[in-house]
């Protein structure tokens, strides 16, 4: 089986982060993530890192889980930091041949991959506690642009249906001796079951479109959302909001 | 009896240029519950596509209570008319059951307590409550298949329109489902208007049967549709295997004008039957039996 792409598989459990109103909960990690990537001190970047981790802990969704999906994060960052380290200018701490590490570019490095992984484990607390329609509803009464909401409202609902046509083409080309190797006539055949796909999905639109028409779709759907942002949402955004925001001063001001 | 539907030299080509229709007429009569049928690719998807405005032909005309559905706007016909399509997977879009169901009520302009009470009534009607905050991925193909009859149930249309409902679907998701259409017609007299190649539905299912092969070859209720071998035999159709059982009983010497098509009508036909012989009835073997069976045989195969 593949596996489908489930950000809020563990939206079901009960933490304090479930339990934030999402529209706070989004617009407060928001805040806190572009603060943390715009930190220019490594030291402070850190605790923002720390203040990500415990986030994610506070929201019970399991470290297995988050480092499953960091792990490629971690490829791509990783990269990053290599070049920078050495194709930064600067003072000189290490040379392999031609190449030399600069202490400027591991500065420059870490800074960005401390930033990303704060990020990225920050979108976990976030999202991962709610299902993902309540994400779009939240989006939806955040005014977000209609169209950038039903992009991801089909997204969401269509991404399971073509992972399942996928899976059917591999089995049935499975069944028929098909094996993933890197000839020719492999590559070819993956590229007609591909267009297969394609056409398959285009024609799946075609039809979802009738079906909307049907029900007086006229470009705007709206839903109906049923948010109680309490005192609590309002407190716990606040501190989140805060946070960020002194890490800033503190980054400013040079106290660390 | 006011009609429901009435299409008028109806032709279509896709913009291919496939003919998928030639000069159709139809009528179908308020409360009626009509069947169209016809082999693989003989427009059925199609026709349907045309009872809403969806798709709209050359010439010819569709009109829905009396209105030509080229005078009015296309939200007047939504309304009275839904469509339930084939693949729940493109009726059920949006993420979750909830929302899908209040979508079509929501654009219809409906204000937010009366969405909610359509929404809930179309739940409890096909058996759904307690699913609202289901994803449509969720669920297996029997809900899903429900689930988007209750997304156009909660427009509450007087015309219901359905593609292949039973198709695929385990015996009792089919009762269940053939149930529902039935008491929809008969509590709420909607009408139905349903393609199917679900022969043995038929009977049980709907009043008349159109053979539809990109015209209308005929017209009329199962039995006389059911009783006209060579109809059958030029649009790939089958009969219910309940009416060629009594096809074989004939030729074994028992005595029927009307072939039943259903286990009910079965029942029926042999209580008066075997009322009429003293309390039994009586089959036998001649020598033109055997002849007979193989005749029959040979009728109903398809090449
Ligand atoms: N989008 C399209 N573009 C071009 N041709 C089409 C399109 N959809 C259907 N057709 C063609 O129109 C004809 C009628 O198709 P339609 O799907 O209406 O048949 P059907 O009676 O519903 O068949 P089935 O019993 O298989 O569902 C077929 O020849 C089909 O290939
Ligand atoms: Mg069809």
């Amino acid at each position: 089986m593949i596996e489908y792409p489930e950000i809020d598989r563990y939206a079901s459990l009960d933490s304090p982060m479930h339990r934030f109103d999402p529209r706070a909960k989004i617009i407060a990690f928001l805040f806190l993530i572009f603060s943390i990537v715009l930190i220019p001190d490594l030291k402070i970047v850190f605790i923002g890192l720390f203040f990500a981790i415990f986030l994610l802990i506070l929201s019970r969704i399991p470290i297995a889980f988050v480092l499953g999906h960091l792990k490629w994060v971690a490829m791509f960052v990783l990269s990053f930091f290599v070049i920078l380290a050495f194709t930064f200018p600067g003072e000189e701490i290490a040379k392999f041949y031609f190449l030399s590490i600069t202490a400027e570019g591991l500065y420059t490095g870490s800074l960005i991959t401390i930033r990303a992984f704060s990020a990225v484990i920050l979108i976990f607390p976030m999202i991962g506690t709610m299902r993902f329609d309540t994400t779009i509803k939240a989006l939806e009464s955040l005014k977000v642009p209609n169209s950038l909401v039903q992009m991801l409202m089909f997204t969401y609902r269509y991404i399971f249906v073509f992972a399942d046509e996928f899976q059917r083409v591999w089995t049935a080309m499975g069944a028929r001796g098909f094996k993933l190797r890197t000839s020719l006539y492999a590559l070819r055949t993956i590229g007609k079951a591909m267009g297969m796909l394609f056409v398959r999905s285009y024609e799946r639109a075609e039809r979802v479109y009738r079906a909307m028409r049907s029900r007086g779709y006229t470009g705007n759907p709206k839903t109906l959302v049923e948010f109680d942002i309490r005192r609590r949402d309002y407190i716990l955004a606040a501190s989140i909001i805060g946070f960020a925001v002194s890490l800033h001063i503190i980054s400013f001001i040079g106290v660390v | 009896m006011r009609e429901a539907i009435t299409v008028r030299n109806l032709s279509y080509a896709y913009p291919d240029g496939t003919g998928a229709l030639e000069d159709v007429n139809m009528s179908v009569y308020e409360g009626e519950r009509v069947a169209i049928v016809g082999p693989n690719g003989a427009g059925k998807t199609t026709f349907l596509l045309h009872l809403n405005g969806i798709l709209r032909g050359s010439d010819g005309q569709v009109e829905v209570f009396g209105k030509s559905m080229a005078k009015v706007k296309r939200g007047e016909i939504i309304k009275e008319v839904g469509i339930v399509f084939q693949d729940p997977d493109d009726q059920l879009f949006m993420p979750t059951l909830f929302d899908d169901l209040a979508f079509g009520p929501i654009n219809l302009g409906l204000k937010e307590e009366e969405v909610r009470e359509r929404v809930k009534n179309a739940l409890l009607t096909l058996g759904l409550s307690g699913y609202e905050h289901r994803c449509p991925h969720h669920l297996s193909y029997g809900e899903k298949k429900k689930a988007s009859l209750a997304a156009v149930m909660s427009m509450e249309p007087r015309i219901l329109v359905l593609d292949e409902p039973t198709a695929n679907l385990d015996p009792r998701s089919r009762a269940e489902l053939i149930g529902i259409i039935k008491e929809l017609n008969e509590r709420e007299g909607i009408t139905i208007v349903i393609a199917t190649h679900d022969v043995n539905a038929i009977p049980e299912l709907v009043d008349r049967v159109y053979v539809l092969n990109k015209t209308v070859i005929t017209e009329g209720t199962p039995q006389k549709i059911f009783s006209d071998v060579e109809l059958l035999k030029e649009n790939n159709l089958e009969v219910p295997e309940v009416f060629k059982l009594f096809e074989v009983l004939r030729c074994f010497g028992y005595n029927c004008e009307e072939l039943p098509l259903s286990i009910e009508e079965a029942v029926e036909h042999l209580t008066r039957t075997v009322g009429i012989n003293d309390g039994h009835f009586h089959l036998h073997i001649h020598e033109h039996t055997h002849d007979e069976v193989r005749k029959l045989r040979s009728k109903y195969e398809h090449h």
